[in-house]
């Protein structure tokens, strides 16, 4: 599986919206319905499944699938 | 005669002295003090502050839970201080507003807030002193900011011990959001405290481990998980950070926890995406930790179907109902004495009756009143009786049930009470905003907005240009707000909003967007 269809799929463990339908401009919070925390409970299971440390402050400024998608590829490079 | 946190406090050092008190991460490995050491760390803290003049003194905290962020609490409230926690994801200027309403003349500040020293020093002239909460000495040049350490080490072994403050003392300042758009602080005695932990009809055995995932500035978690857990003996292990709460859940494997609503949605999230071939005892250890029995929830209210839910793994939820008024449980379910939907008995300490629906509390865990805000308190404090803006009833088993609020709060599944006036005025700021109501739905808050006629009519805005400065102006908003104040959805209106006979607008209506009747 590519490191992206990985994030998705745990993306999808959130919301109601299958990988293969996701966009890079789409919103965690306005359009994919996640919460709060289920925003930060995403963070720390990205940095659980991709072995990554993520600056919380970095990371909460992540909107869209597009930010989150490049916020881990710098950090997996 | 009353009792007091301190006399909790020693009867714990006493009772379970061995005993782990607090566990916590530090560069990823598990740390640990037991009763004893967190006892005499307490006792340094409380004769570094009297050795320092802040006796009877306002002394704030602010920053996210951590052993010396507890040490430093217990330290003021157990000598004659008045400790007043406040909110670490507040912008600058909303902290500085409060640490000056409330007197403040010290401050324990997080190492991590750091950063704010200077503004905070710039804008609170009655603050004298700011310990940085970190166990290296330090000592800057402004002459008013030290260390923690500093402070532990300024009181010596033979040093004199502050007095024992009396039952009616305040003993903390609570923030809570206030329905006029400004947050009241909430004062709580010695014995308000020490009460509602004793009426808590809660037992455990010494040792039994709580994991404590909840904002430690409100007074459910300092109160329940930290003030009750101790009392138990209970060993308290800090969440380090949301991001991190079920890898947490696995390394410390809790007992018991106290959560809002929001966090059992969440896992239930993680638990229903998972593959339906694991077994549920599998997928429970896996996300619970493995010991987990008990989750009480609290701060709003809980959708019944998770109980069901979460039982099918082992792990029991049990709702309550407070607030920090009241110090804050008013009433509890509990292992054993429970029924799904009802925020169960309340305390012995807490009598309810009803007024036009309101629950009404009166007891010996009942604020003091609102810091210096004489009106306030007399619109919620009559005779003794506080006035919880909640509406319920009783059934003929004694169990309390909520069915409506009187106030105009939105109360989000995280516990946070939302002042929407409090967001509808720094939005208002915006020149294109006309008209603006802030609801709460989908644990988020949605701002319906009207845009202002003339500014979309000046600079010949189409739909969606509208739509996107409105968006960009949300976004700018947002980073400057905490997330549970953030704005998640949009709702932009064709027709302004109905109003009143007095001119205001009809909240309740708001979702109504028609044209206005024409007179």
């Amino acid at each position: 599986m590519t490191k992206e269809m990985q994030f998705k799929e745990i993306v999808a463990q959130y919301c109601n919206v299958e990988p293969e339908e996701m966009e890079n401009e789409m919103r965690f919070r306005e359009d994919l319905g996640f919460s709060s925390l289920d925003f930060m409970s995403f963070l720390g299971e990205l940095e659980d499944t991709f072995d990554v440390e993520l600056e919380e402050e970095e990371a909460l400024k992540v909107l869209t699938i597009a930010d989150a998608l490049q916020l881990l590829e710098r950090l997996t490079v | 005669m009353g009792i007091l946190v301190r006399d909790i406090m020693e009867e714990s050092e006493k009772t379970f002295s061995d005993i782990a008190a607090v566990r916590w991460l530090e560069k990823k490995e598990i740390a640990e003090k037991s009763y004893r050491e967190l006892a005499e760390c307490v006792r340094a803290v409380r004769k570094g502050l009297l050795a320092e003049g802040f006796q009877g003194k306002h002394i704030a905290l602010i920053g996210v839970s951590s052993v010396e962020w507890i040490e430093s609490y217990l330290g003021i409230i157990t000598g004659n201080a008045v400790a007043v926690p406040l909110d670490a994801g507040l912008p600058a200027e909303d902290l500085i507003d409060l640490l000056n309403r409330s007197d403040a003349e010290a401050l324990f500040l997080g190492a991590k807030h750091k950063p704010l020293l200077k503004t905070i020093l710039a804008n609170c002239p009655a603050l004298k002193k700011v310990w940085l909460l970190q166990e290296e000495e330090v000592q800057e040049e402004d002459g008013k900011t030290a260390s923690f350490a500093n402070l532990k080490v300024a009181a010596h072994m033979d040093s004199e011990d502050a007095e024992r403050p009396g039952p009616d003392d305040v003993a903390t300042i609570i923030f809570t959001s206030g329905t006029t758009g400004k947050s009241k602080g909430v004062m709580l005695t010695q014995s308000n405290l020490a009460e509602n932990v004793r009426s808590v009809n809660f037992t455990a055995e010494p040792g039994t481990v709580l994991l404590s995932v909840l904002p430690i500035h409100h007074a459910f978690c300092l109160v329940m998980d930290w003030l009750k857990g101790f009392s138990l003996g209970s060993t308290v292990c800090i969440n380090d950070s949301l991001l991190h709460m079920v890898r947490n859940m696995s390394l410390f494997r809790p007992d018991v926890m106290l959560m809002v609503p929001l966090m059992i949605e969440t896992i239930y999230k993680r638990l229903s995406s998972a593959d339906p071939a694991i077994p549920k005892q599998v997928l429970a250890e896996k996300v619970f930790g493995g010991n987990l029995k008990i989750i009480f929830s609290g701060g709003a209210h809980l959708d019944p179907f998770y109980i069901d839910e979460f039982a099918q793994y082992g792990v029991g939820i049990y709702e309550g109902y407070g607030m920090s008024e009241c110090s804050p449980v008013i009433s509890n379910n509990m292992p054993g004495d429970c029924k799904k939907g009802s925020i169960g008995r309340p305390l012995d300490n807490a009598k309810i009756v009803f007024e036009d629906g309101e629950i009404l509390v009166k007891g010996s865990s009942v604020m003091k009143g609102y810091y210096k805000m004489p009106e306030e308190t007399a619109e919620t404090l009559k005779d003794g009786w506080l006035h919880t803006g909640d509406k319920g009833y009783m059934d003929e088993d004694g169990f309390l049930f909520i069915n409506g609020r009187v106030k105009n709060l939105i109360i989000l599944s995280n516990g946070e009470n939302i002042s929407p006036e409090e967001i509808e005025n720094k939005l208002g700021l915006s020149p294109l905003v006309g008209e603006v109501i802030v609801t709460g739905e989908n644990n988020g808050l949605t701002a319906r907005i009207y845009p202002d006629q003339d500014v979309v009519g000046a600079k010949g805005l189409g739909e969606e240009e509208i739509r996107g400065a409105l968006q960009a102006f949300l976004d700018q908003y947002n980073k400057t707000q905490p997330t549970y104040r953030q704005i998640t959805a949009l709702v932009v209106r064709k027709n302004p909003f109905i109003r009143n006979s007095t001119k205001k607008i009809k909240r309740q209506e708001a979702m109504i967007d028609e044209p206005l009747p024409t007179a």
